[in-house]
């Protein structure tokens, strides 16, 4: 009797679980071959700017990928996890036609290298009016760890994510650094004035807020920052991200080192912020995006967070601090390095690795 | 010869412990210099969940790692002895010092620069660890020592 209990309630939590994944959809493939796509920036339905990690700024134009890569992108490190990286639009980009592009820069003569932020004007085949208006400080010695995503806030500031560098996570707790950040500019380089630590002595006054380890995703809902990062062994977060506030790596984290070793004992402590969310075992959260259209409509005002373990996207319905719910969707394409969304409604996806394709989701 | 087996396990036992009280005093007194709330009892639990964690619950378990390490670095040095005239608590001290040296350096070199044991990042943390090394091997090389006496 009570075996028969049990079941009843176990097939109960399936039927609900399968209730939530209704959405029927279809792929379409827009591109593949692609050499490690990364960053997505969607012009308009049929027009998609995309990065390779190994070093090409490549088009879809009027839905079909040209096939020869933009031109005048700058030298990249392409190495473990570096390369040509973060995309984004500028808040005006159909008056300017100006992007920004996140990327690992090689240090000329040496062995080390560090995230670069540039601006650009995007022509026909090519891109001009290069300008760095980011370098983060000091340089690494490894190719990990990045961060190179990217936001505009209400104000027209640029917000960088600007990873931990692997091997310098403790770094991620002190402001005279950019590792382990997110950065906030103004898009010609310069700081804005009401940065927090921009008085604080000894601090990067580009720094916006700090304690975080590999950030892959941040994107604005509602006026409010979500950015998700990747943690070590377990502990990938979901945050509100908001300024001069600490996230507390490595001294808190619910993951552990990839040795096994605990990185600190402590989830928590006053002064440093909670995700709202974290998943163990990892996801490994790369992209996010938050889902405004109506082609689907049960998925309108969710975010996504496209992951590489084992390889998904997670529909989020976020509501301030609470997530409401989690769905796991289109778990069926492998690892998935970057989410966008369409105006035509299309959900736009990455997969990762170096035969990579660029697919959209649309109704079936 | 099943004296020697154990005493080579025990080294390798020894070295693993060694590397990986290493590994949590690197982590803890980074803590307590943040004034995070590291107290004795936490420092033991974190270096008895480490011991398990370590060799069972991560990418790679930190005592295969070791026991290959020694038991290259033993079979050369036991080699070289039949031509070098050396005592064999020292040269099998230099031994595991070397294993456990190859260890912090190479596997760096495998992974794009990344320190995998985060203790290891360090001058002073990798010469701790091959000190660590170093007293493991002494303490085999000894045991043979004593055995042949």
């Amino acid at each position: 009797m009570i075996n028969k209990i049990i079941l009843s309630i176990f097939a109960l939590l399936l039927s609900i679980k399968a209730i939530s994944s209704t959405v029927e959809y279809s792929y379409e493939t827009l591109a593949d071959n692609l050499s490690h796509p990364w960053g997505l920036a969607v012009i308009d339905e049929n027009n998609i700017l995309f990065t390779e990690l190994s070093g090409q700024l490549r088009k879809i134009e009027n839905g079909v990928l040209n096939q020869k890569p933009i031109t005048g992108v700058p030298e990249v490190l392409f190495a473990g996890q570096g390369g040509l990286s973060g995309i984004i639009l500028d808040p005006n980009f159909k008056e300017n036609s100006k992007i920004y592009i996140a990327f690992s820069s090689p240090d000329k003569g040496k062995k080390t290298n560090t995230l670069e932020v540039i601006s650009a004007s995007l022509n026909e085949s090519s891109i001009s009016d290069v300008k760095t208006i980011f370098k983060a400080s000091p340089s690494r010695r490894t190719a990990a760890h990045y961060g190179a995503r990217m936001a505009f806030l209400p104000d027209g500031t640029l917000l960088i994510t600007s990873g931990d560098g692997f091997n310098y996570r403790e770094q991620a707790q002190y402001l005279d650094n950019h590792f382990g950040k997110i950065i906030r500019i103004n898009t010609d380089g310069s700081i804005p004035e009401d940065n927090p630590f921009i008085t604080t002595e000894g601090a990067k006054p580009e720094i916006w807020s700090y304690g975080h380890r590999n950030l892959q995703g941040i994107i604005l809902k509602d006026g409010v920052v979500y950015e998700n990062e990747h943690g070590p062994m377990g502990g990938d977060e979901l945050n509100i991200a908001e300024s001069g506030k600490n996230y507390g790596w490595p001294a808190i984290t619910y993951g552990k080192d990839y040795s096994g070793a605990t990185i600190s004992p402590f989830t928590e402590k006053e002064g440093m912020e909670q995700p709202i969310k974290y998943w163990v075992p990892s996801i490994a959260p790369s992209g996010m995006a938050h889902y405004t259209g109506t082609l689907f409509s049960e998925w309108t005002d969710s975010i996504f967070v496209s992951a590489l373990v084992p390889g998904d996207v997670r529909r989020l319905k976020v509501k301030g601090s609470n997530v409401l719910e989690e769905e796991i969707l289109f778990s069926d394409l492998g690892r998935i390095r970057d989410v966008a969304t369409s105006p035509d409604g299309s959900i736009i996806l990455a997969t990762d690795g170096p035969n990579g394709k660029l697919i959209r989701v649309v109704t079936k | 010869m099943l004296l020697n087996s154990f005493n080579l396990i025990l080294s390798i036992v020894i070295a693993t412990c060694l590397v990986i009280l290493q590994e949590t005093m690197s982590n803890m007194f980074w803590l307590i210099t943040i004034d995070m709330p590291v107290t004795i009892g936490i420092f033991l639990n974190t270096y008895f969940s480490n011991l398990f964690l370590m060799n069972l619950g991560g990418a790679i378990p930190i005592i295969a790692l070791i026991a290959i390490g020694f038991l290259v670095a033993y079979l050369v040095t036991k080699i070289l002895l039949i031509w070098v005239n050396l005592s064999k608590s020292y040269a099998y001290a230099l031994a595991g010092a070397a294993a456990i040296l190859a260890i912090v350096l190479l596997m760096p070199l495998a992974f794009y620069n990344l320190d995998v044991l985060a203790g290891g990042r360090s001058f002073l943390g990798k010469s701790i660890l091959v000190f660590f090394g170093l007293i493991s091997g002494y303490y085999f090389g000894n045991s043979l020592e004593k055995e042949r006496t």
